[in-house]
């Protein structure tokens, strides 16, 4: 029992912690690319404590838009404790499996979208229909691969899969499943090219457009975070090598193969324009229709 | 006589019930009340009967209540633990919805209440006989009846051609449904033993006979009672008359349609397929079929709904998608009876239960859009907006709702698709077919999500609007508040304890099942108390445990909660801006027919000039039936009996009429010429 609850404040530390880190590097990643010095590395944690400060504006006479990003920082901290991060099993895994993280992943984005609803601005609205378009078309991605490992794994398991994949050593279908999700991450973080729900350039930040201060602050966190879980999945899940069996290295390689994911994505991120909403939709559409030959791989056992 | 007696109390109050409410129609609102509290009455009697059989195993009666010696039939009543699972629906769907109507058919100041009570509480009585008795026969006739009683309150509306259009193919649609049902029942009774008899015993002992003897004739029995259960489910193609006729109805009544008269075909595939049919390869392959059927209606059904803007339209079109839910797990337990007993259980499980979720979640969201017609007197969602703000229970409840069937967690709707996925792909190690199915079940449980955040955000989020006006004072009464309070509660019991359904769900499924056929509930399911974990035999393959959730997530709120007002930031209210410009509602909102668009147009298409939108047709012309030219001239006895002797005689008198030129000369010639012709005759004519 202390050892779940150690873990799970390991868990929530990594995610909710050291995520506005992670976010850091990611920046000063960026900077070096656009050829500026950027930010210090904590600039991040100075953003949210400015934040936290300041005025929160809120829509009038709607008491559910003022409780909703409560409820999204804290799906958000909920998902972190059934990802196992550097540890062989998740603090809470034996409470929920695989499915249970895709939907609380989906309450994440269900509780932006009624947010954005919430404030009655037009532009939120247009940010809302388009996470949902995309949540609509990635969702089926995740969903596949991690039902690939499943069905390697025969369990569904968050922690069983990762423990599966550890002493199998790598097959086709749990390649082919690490290529579609690594495809799929970009959008589930928002990160550019799919970044189309807030699109500043053009929506003014969509399904953020009416929060400020505290409110705003928690759901920026909660990007920073989902970002982190996101990449301990796919490391933990897709990547379980090396592993020592020492709880301390385990724990930092975890972090350093995080840190690799999320300078990649941040790479990635900075190179690109951002696509139309059209062209997401069908090229995730693409996208699922040949993940199912990773599905195909696993059923015959390869 | 024993607690059967309860049954007859129930259906005995309901039947008065209906009689009062025939009598005191013309006091609306004594008639409402009057109805409501017989049916408060029976539904009490049924749910304590349903927690009877739950705790104490099936009651029967000792012997028939009538018999017809005649042709074998006899009405047998006995309330199985599945029996018990329609009962405790019933009672709680009944008693929340006529409470609903007692304020709610004071819109319809036009319509006698005459066409309303009578048959609703009718229709109650008729189920309750459905799933209570145990002979085919009268099954069939009190399905009749329930058919009937349905239909009555589809065309409720009387001026409406709307609704009487609805009615009539709905009318016609069942009734060809009824037939295959008939015709099923009588091919299996001639082959019963001599003393032929329409007892479900029999008629499974003549079943398996005929199983045995591997005859083909077994598909055709199925298929006759696949089609006549699922057309009164609403399984595509053979519910498409649901997305007309569901809308049609007043919403309570929309209400009990959705949540126990397209139960009553679950419960009848189930009392088909896994007590009459034995456990054989014939099981085998109707599982598939009904696996596949589900599949479909969940894909068809639900990207229809993507597209719809009418409130009650786009939820009946989610009714058909999630009674292909419920399929998908039927027939996947169907198709796995003879392989995997375990995981068959499971997929059973998944099946019914989503079939009680689905009655607390989709009638509650019938009676949203109720009590959204009801305070802005429209369907139509691009004609509404921001209402949480007049109606914030009604919005609550909607959110509950909605988020139930989108099987989000901690809700209802979650557990039951957990455990139809996990089954489902499970099973798909020895069959891909089902990780396929299972798939678009997955995928198509998003689609859901997104309609119904479309619903929501357009009617309840956003800024307020209703065309034509609102009373911004007013919420909608308590009656009505009340029962979507009630089914809203039981989706979060059912979501936050899903052991305690599934324990009662087990022992139905076990019930009907051969005797040590499926594994024990502790062994399958765990035995904590609230959260349960699969278990196939060879370790745990998922879990689901709510509490711990529930606990981790009130903390970490909290935790939110704290930081955001760690800053002591000043909070304000103000209105949104819109670039300072003077506006008008219409101009900045943003209307549910613009959602999701680039997503709708791709799954969008024309085949021979009919529109699909999401994949299903945008307007179904039945097809004219015409006759060949040939024959239908052959009925035409006008043509060619009257009209060639007809044109004849206007052709001669047309040619005589040449004689009248107008000229008085010309008229004494012909008499001249007349009477020289009359003495020529004369004078050739034999004398004497």
């Amino acid at each position: 029992m202390s050892f779940v609850i150690g873990i799970g404040i390991l868990n929530l530390f990594i995610a909710l912690g050291l995520a506005p880190l992670f976010e850091g590097v990611a920046r000063k990643l960026k900077a070096l690319v656009h050829s500026r010095i950027g930010p210090p590395l904590i600039q991040p944690y100075y953003d949210l404590l400015k934040l936290l400060g300041k005025e929160d504006i809120q829509p009038q006479g709607m008491y559910f838009a003022r409780v909703v990003p409560w409820i999204c920082f804290a799906t958000v901290a909920t998902a972190a404790l059934f990802v196992p991060m550097g540890t062989d099993r998740a603090p809470l895994g034996a409470a929920g499996d695989a499915i249970l993280f895709i939907y609380i992943v989906t309450l994440v984005a269900v509780c932006l979208i009624m947010t954005a609803a919430a404030s009655e601005n037009p532009f939120a609205f247009i940010g809302a229909s388009r996470e949902m378009m995309l949540q609509l078309t990635v969702e089926p991605v995740l969903v596949i691969a991690l039902i690939t490992a499943a069905l390697n794994a025969r369990s569904f398991g968050i922690g069983d899969m990762a423990n599966w994949y550890y002493f199998k050593g790598p097959s086709i279908s749990m390649l082919l499943a690490t290529i579609f999700l690594f495809l799929a991450l970009q959008a589930q973080v928002g990160k550019l090219p799919f970044d189309m729900a807030e699109a500043e350039s053009e929506i003014v930040g969509g399904l953020f457009i009416e929060q400020s201060g505290p409110k705003y602050a928690l759901l920026r966190w909660t990007l920073m975070a989902k970002q982190i879980i996101f990449a301990s999945l796919f490391v933990q899940v897709f990547i379980p090598w090396p592993r020592i069996e020492i709880l301390v290295l385990d724990i930092l390689i975890h972090l350093a193969k995080v840190l690799g994911l999320v300078l990649l994505i941040g790479l990635i991120d900075v190179v690109n324009p951002r696509l139309r909403i059209d062209q997401a939709v069908k090229y995730y559409l693409v996208l699922v229709f040949f993940s199912l030959g990773a599905v195909a791989f696993a059923v015959i056992g390869a | 006589m024993g607690p059967i007696v309860l049954l007859f109390i129930g259906f005995l109050l309901l039947v008065t019930g209906a009689m009062v409410a025939i009598a005191t129609h013309r006091w609306r609102l004594v008639c409402s009340w009057l109805s409501f509290v017989f049916v408060l009455l029976a539904g009490g009697c049924f749910l304590y009967l349903a927690i009877l059989v739950f705790t104490s195993g099936p009651i029967a009666m000792a012997g028939p209540l009538l018999i017809l010696p005649g042709i074998g039939a006899s009405l047998t009543i006995a309330i199985d633990p599945l029996s018990a699972l329609l009962l405790l629906i019933v009672s709680i769907i009944s008693s929340c919805t006529t409470l609903f109507s007692v304020r709610y058919t004071l819109r319809y100041q036009g319509e006698s209440l005459v066409r309303y009570y009578p048959f609703l509480l009718f229709l109650f009585a008729t189920i309750v006989g459905v799933v209570s008795t145990r002979d085919m026969l009268f099954f069939i006739a009190f399905w009749e009846m329930m058919t009937l009683a349905s239909y009555a309150l589809v065309v409720f509306e009387r001026g409406n051609a709307v609704s009487l259009r609805a009615g009539f193919i709905y009318f016609l649609v069942t009734h060809v449904a009824t037939a295959c049902l008939v015709m099923a029942a009588i091919v299996l009774y001639v082959k019963t033993p001599a003393p032929h008899s329409f007892s479900f015993d029999s008629l499974s002992a003549s079943l398996g006979a005929i199983v045995a003897a591997n005859s083909a004739l077994v598909h055709l029995i199925l298929a006759l009672f696949f089609i006549g259960f699922v057309t009164k489910a609403g399984v595509l193609p053979f519910g498409f008359w649901l997305p007309n006729a569901y809308p049609a109805a007043p919403s309570g009544a929309t209400a009990v349609f959705a949540g126990a008269l397209e139960k009553a075909g679950i419960y009848g595939v189930v009392r088909i397929f896994c007590e009459l049919l034995p456990i054989s390869h014939y099981s085998y392959v109707w599982g598939q079929v009904i696996a596949i059927f589900g599949a479909i209606s969940i894909f068809v059904g639900t990207m229809s709904a993507l597209t719809q803007d009418d409130s009650k339209r786009l939820m009946s079109f989610h009714a058909i998608g999630q009674i292909g839910y419920m399929l998908l797990g039927i027939g996947l337990g169907v198709f796995l009876l003879p392989i995997n007993p375990p995981l068959a259980t499971i997929a059973l499980v998944a099946g019914l239960f989503h079939m009680i979720n689905h009655s607390w979640f989709k009638p509650c969201l019938f009676l949203n859009a109720g009590s959204i017609l009801y305070k802005t007197g429209t369907r139509d969602l691009n004609k509404v907006g921001g209402l949480l703000r007049i109606m914030p229970f009604t919005g609550a409840t909607a959110i509950i709702a909605s988020l139930s069937i989108a099987g989000i967690p901690p809700l209802n709707g979650f557990s039951s698709k957990l455990l139809i996925f996990e089954s489902s792909i499970m099973s798909g190690v020895g069959s891909p077919l089902f990780i396929i199915l299972g798939l678009v079940a997955i995928f198509i449980s998003a689609v859901t999500l997104a309609s119904f955040l479309k619903f929501l955000n357009s009617a309840f989020l956003g800024k307020l609007y209703a065309e034509g006006g609102i009373d911004t004072q007013k919420d909608v009464p308590l009656s009505m508040k009340i029962p979507q309070g009630v089914l809203a509660f039981l989706c979060i019991l059912f979501g936050v304890v899903p052991l305690l359904p599934m324990r009662m769900i087990h022992s139905a499924i076990s019930s009907i099942l051969p005797a040590n056929y499926s594994p024990a509930a502790g062994f399958l399911f765990g035995t904590s108390l609230p959260g349960f974990s699969l278990n196939l035999g060879q370790g745990v393959i998922g879990a689901w445990n709510p509490l711990w959730a529930l606990l981790a997530m009130a903390i970490l709120f909290a935790l939110g909660f704290f930081i955001s007002k760690a800053g002591m930031a000043r909070t304000r209210e103000a209105e949104t801006w819109y670039g300072g410009r003077e506006h008008v509602v219409e101009h900045v909102r943003y209307a549910p027919h613009s959602f999701y668009n680039p997503f709708k147009q791709i799954f969008a298409f024309t085949i021979k000039g009919i529109k699909f939108e999401g994949m299903y047709p945008r307007a179904i012309s039945l097809p004219r039936v015409t006759m060949p030219g040939r024959l239908k001239a052959a009925f035409d006895i006008d043509h060619w009996l009257y009209y060639p002797f007809a044109r004849g005689f206007m052709r001669l008198s047309r040619w005589f009429s040449r004689v009248h030129v107008g000229i008085p000369q010309v008229y004494i010639l012909w008499i001249i010429l007349g009477v020289i012709a009359c003495i020529i005759v004369l004078f050739l004519l034999p004398a004497g």
